[in-house]
């Protein structure tokens, strides 16, 4: 059995790759920043830089388009489930957002805005995949190498691939079988015509929660197939009135007040998602309420319980899941698949079910402790290899041994309980920091010390192990031995004073 | 049997899977059942798939209960393989003309309580009731059953799928000895003290009156057919054997009482057990079919057909 690996994104690759690489590689001229991705971090972070003075920026985007997640994640139904006024940059607010959780289309267009307003597009390589980021102790450069056979060098480099970008497909036997459709829920297939078809959802996870709905509607039978139930909390979704975008443009400061209480209403959710207090015992009730409500059915309702603690894994939040799962044409299979055939997913109770279409809501390939290209640090060290029992750095950000280089959604960053960029927010005003201070004070390299992040670490890890991801259920954020290297163990305003202050001690200052 | 490795058997279970459509259906053979054995093998083909779909309800209980991840994923499995079990004898019962169109054939009535029970409260149950009655449910039915069946039945499609079923079959009684064993180690006083407050406990009353007519009342149903009674109690003795082979195993309590139990009822003459329990077989028998609730829905994913 083999994971495979989609690394597809919308845009077209740029081709000859193999023929280029051969000839020496084209270089230009060193920048000060190197950028990889243009998601919401990569652009993020030229935007911040920028507005600190740091202009000689390039970005290097594998796609034909900026946008990340939300330029590939184009799927029926695709939305943020953080509300927008939280899952957007306080640096750029939107005070247009046409409903409180808006859809992939509208996120895209937001960013491609800021790619406008602030004049981004400039920085940006479209078609240029990295296969490659190493530093030079000598120089004090990094040099990325792309798939087209350029190599594009800077003092400091930001790593902002993206923490879900690559598609995967399960490991399940016999998916290179199936003679029907295939898609992945992160590379929709706009121009498959869903009417009348027999179609299968594996996976019944963050987006195929939001896929089944809209399926269910076009699709002749729907078959979603679960391995875990997940819990799912109701979902306040309504539609902004004209009032209020007509209040956010005249008086932005209601707007940011707005968003400073969707903050702290997201944190507070920490207490219920993080740890395991009287918050989380509430929060169970809320989601077995709502599935009890939604749904009448004993045996269905059994097969839709969790039966690990809430916050463990992802919290999904839908109103309109489990009534979809009740339409007349849309069955829930609980049986463990055993195979894909020729023509549909046998089951272990031994029935195969046909399909037309099988689509896979299956994420992303997640590493916990290799790199999705090689990165090489000082004297060469691989950092897949310092990242073998899984990966670490300090305070998220910087490695030891990888001078310069900065992480967006690194080791130990990710939110369980409110949005991504108010983390994204604080690693990214840390990189100005870190960006200035190697210009200012004219450094070769700005090194984090190989102690400070181990206790740091030391610290992260004993203060996981109290946490509901460690509770005991398998999810993406554990490695295979169970170790977190992926989750923050605290409240956003605990990450965010972390980052404020970078502190020169933990660090050697190398000095051309 | 020895001690099993459960994580090679998870992986053993996951990578030798079949399915209903390796199995030719129409092939030649349906007509050598004879006249004089179809009615009787209809009520029989019937009680044995009721059987099964009850077993596997009961490994559903199972799963949620396992105390590892590893015994979780064996029962969701076991869980669905017993529901293919069923599934197979659905078909094997379609090919002989025994299904009245697309209907489910009806269980008897001391199943229907035994469904009812299990709807209602296995999943309540501690995991070691379930993890001790069910290998004894197994060895004792599905093993003297099949075993009767293939000696009476020559159709060879039948013997075709009970060489599949029996294969999964053995692989569940060996896990289900296993976890016998490890529930039996370190098994003490306080152990036996909190198992017989569970005794106690109602719904776990219910579920031994439901369950010990049921064995009576299929012990008829055999006999009936043919069978000699001494075949089914050499099976339940086997439980016996297998089960007690190890000091940990014959340490788990519940192996104790299961094995009390089935030596009642190995015991004709055991009038203290057998006429009450006869007599409620009896009584059962006059339970209105409206007095029970609607069947769960779990029942209805029950299939003969090997496509969906
Ligand atoms: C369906 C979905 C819904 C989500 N909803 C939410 C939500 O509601 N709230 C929330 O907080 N988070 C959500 N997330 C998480 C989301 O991924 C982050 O919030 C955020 O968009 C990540 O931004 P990024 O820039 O780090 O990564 P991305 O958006 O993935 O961008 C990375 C970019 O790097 C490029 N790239 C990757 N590898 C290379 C390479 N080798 N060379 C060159 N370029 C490369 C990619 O093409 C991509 O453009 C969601 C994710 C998904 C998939
Ligand atoms: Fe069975």
């Amino acid at each position: 059995m083999t994971n495979a690996t989609t690394n597809r994104n919308s845009g077209k690759r740029a081709n000859g790759a193999k023929a280029k690489s051969l000839a020496a590689p084209k270089r230009s001229r060193p920048s000060t920043v190197l950028i990889v991705g243009a998601g919401f971090a990569g652009l993020g972070a030229a935007i911040r830089l920028q507005q600190a003075g740091i202009k000689d920026i390039v970005m290097l985007e594998r796609a034909s388009e900026v946008g990340g997640t939300w330029r590939d994640n184009t799927y029926p139904g695709a939305a943020c489930d953080i509300p927008s006024n939280l899952y957007s940059y306080s640096f750029d607010p939107n005070p247009d957002w046409s409903r409180s959780f808006s859809g992939s289309a509208e996120i895209l267009d937001y960013i491609k805005a800021m790619v406008e307003r602030f004049d981004l597009g400039n920085y940006i390589r479209f078609n240029q995949n990295v296969t490659d980021l190493a530093y030079d102790d000598d120089q004090g450069l990094w040099h990325a190498t792309t798939e087209a056979g350029e190599v594009f060098s800077a003092r400091a480099a930001v790593m902002a691939q993206g923490p879900l970008s690559n598609a995967s497909f399960p490991a399940i036997t016999g998916i290179d079988e199936f003679q029907g459709h295939k898609i992945h829920s992160a590379a929709w297939d706009h121009d498959y015509d869903f009417r009348g078809k027999k179609v299968g959802v594996i996976g019944t996870g963050a987006s195929a929660i939001q896929i089944i709905p809209e399926l269910v509607r076009d699709a002749d039978k729907l078959t979603v197939f679960q391995r875990t139930p997940a819990w799912v909390m109701p979902r306040p979704d309504f539609q902004t009135p004209n009032w209020q975008k007509t209040l956010f443009r005249k008086l932005p400061a209601s707007q940011s007040a707005l968003r400073k209480g969707l903050y702290l209403a997201h944190e507070s959710m920490a207490l219920a998602v993080i740890w395991n207090s009287p918050m989380t015992a509430i929060a169970e009730r809320l989601g077995r309420w709502h599935l009890k409500r939604q749904v009448k059915d004993k045996w269905l309702r059994r097969q839709l319980t969790p039966n690990y603690r809430i916050g463990c894994k992802r919290i999904l939040v839908s109103n309109d899941y489990y009534p979809a799962l009740q339409q007349p044409n849309c069955k829930l299979i609980t049986w463990p698949i055993a195979r894909l055939s020729e023509n549909g997913i046998r089951t272990v109770e031994g029935i195969e079910h046909q399909f037309d279409c099988i689509v896979f809501a299956t994420g992303f390939e997640v590493s916990h402790s290799g790199t999705p290209f090689p990165v090489r640090g000082s004297g060469g060290r691989l950092l897949a290899e310092d990242w073998q029992r899984g990966a670490q750095a300090y305070k998220s950000i910087n490695v030891a041994g990888y001078p310069n280089l900065f992480l967006t959604f690194g080791p130990n960053s990710g939110p369980g309980h409110n949005s991504a960029l108010v983390y994204m927010e604080s690693q990214i005003d840390y990189i100005v920091k870190g960006v200035r201070t190697i210009l200012d004070k004219n450094l070769k390299a700005l090194a984090v010390r190989d102690r400070a992040q181990q206790v740091y670490n030391a610290d992260i890890q004993r203060r996981l192990a109290k946490t509901n991801w460690n509770s005991g259920c398998k999810s993406w954020y554990l490695t295979e031995d169970g170790f977190n290297a992926t989750m923050f163990p605290g409240f956003a305003t605990q990450y965010a004073s972390q980052m404020e202050e970078l502190d020169l001690k933990d660090y050697a200052l190398i000095t051309a | 049997m020895a001690k099993i490795d459960l994580d090679k058997m998870l992986e053993k279970v996951k990578n030798t899977q079949w399915a209903l459509s390796d199995i030719d259906w129409d092939a030649p053979g349906a007509d050598l059942i004879t006249e004089e054995q179809w009615p009787k093998l209809k009520e029989f083909m019937a009680d044995l798939m009721w059987i099964e779909h009850v077993g596997a309800r009961a490994f559903a209980a199972m799963a949620n209960k396992a105390p590892t991840d590893t015994l979780r994923q064996l029962y969701s499995y076991f869980h669905a393989e017993e529901q293919r079990h069923a599934n197979a004898e659905m078909a094997l019962m379609k090919r002989w003309g025994m299904l009245d169109g697309d209907e489910l054939p009806e269980p008897n009535i001391n199943l229907r309580l035994v469904i009812e029970w299990l709807d209602r409260y296995s999943d309540e149950m501690p995991v070691y009731v379930l993890g001790t009655v069910v290998p004894m449910l197994e060895i004792a039915l599905d093993g003297a059953l099949c075993k009767f069946l293939l000696d009476t039945v020559e159709d060879p499609v039948c013997h075709a799928a009970f060489e599949k079923i029996n294969d999964d079959e053995s692989r569940h009684l060996g896990v289900g000895f296993t976890v016998m064993e490890m529930q039996g180690h370190g098994a003490t006083y306080i152990k036996m003290v909190q198992m017989a407050a569970r005794l106690m406990d109602p719904r776990l009353i219910l579920g031994i009156a439901s369950y010990f007519p049921l064995l009576n009342k299929m012990r008829d149903n055999v006999v009936a057919m043919g069978l000699s009674e001494e075949k089914l109690y050499e099976c339940m003795r086997k439980f016996e054997k297998i089960g007690g082979r190890t000091e940990d195993g014959r340490r788990n309590p519940w192996f104790q009482i299961i094995k009390l139990h089935s030596r009642w009822v190995v015991d004709r003459d055991n009038r203290l057990y057998h006429k009450p329990v006869d007599a409620i077989v009896k009584a059962t028998s006059y339970i209105p079919r409206k007095a029970l609730p609607a069947v769960p829905s779990w029942v209805k994913e029950l299939t003969y057909k090997p496509t969906a």
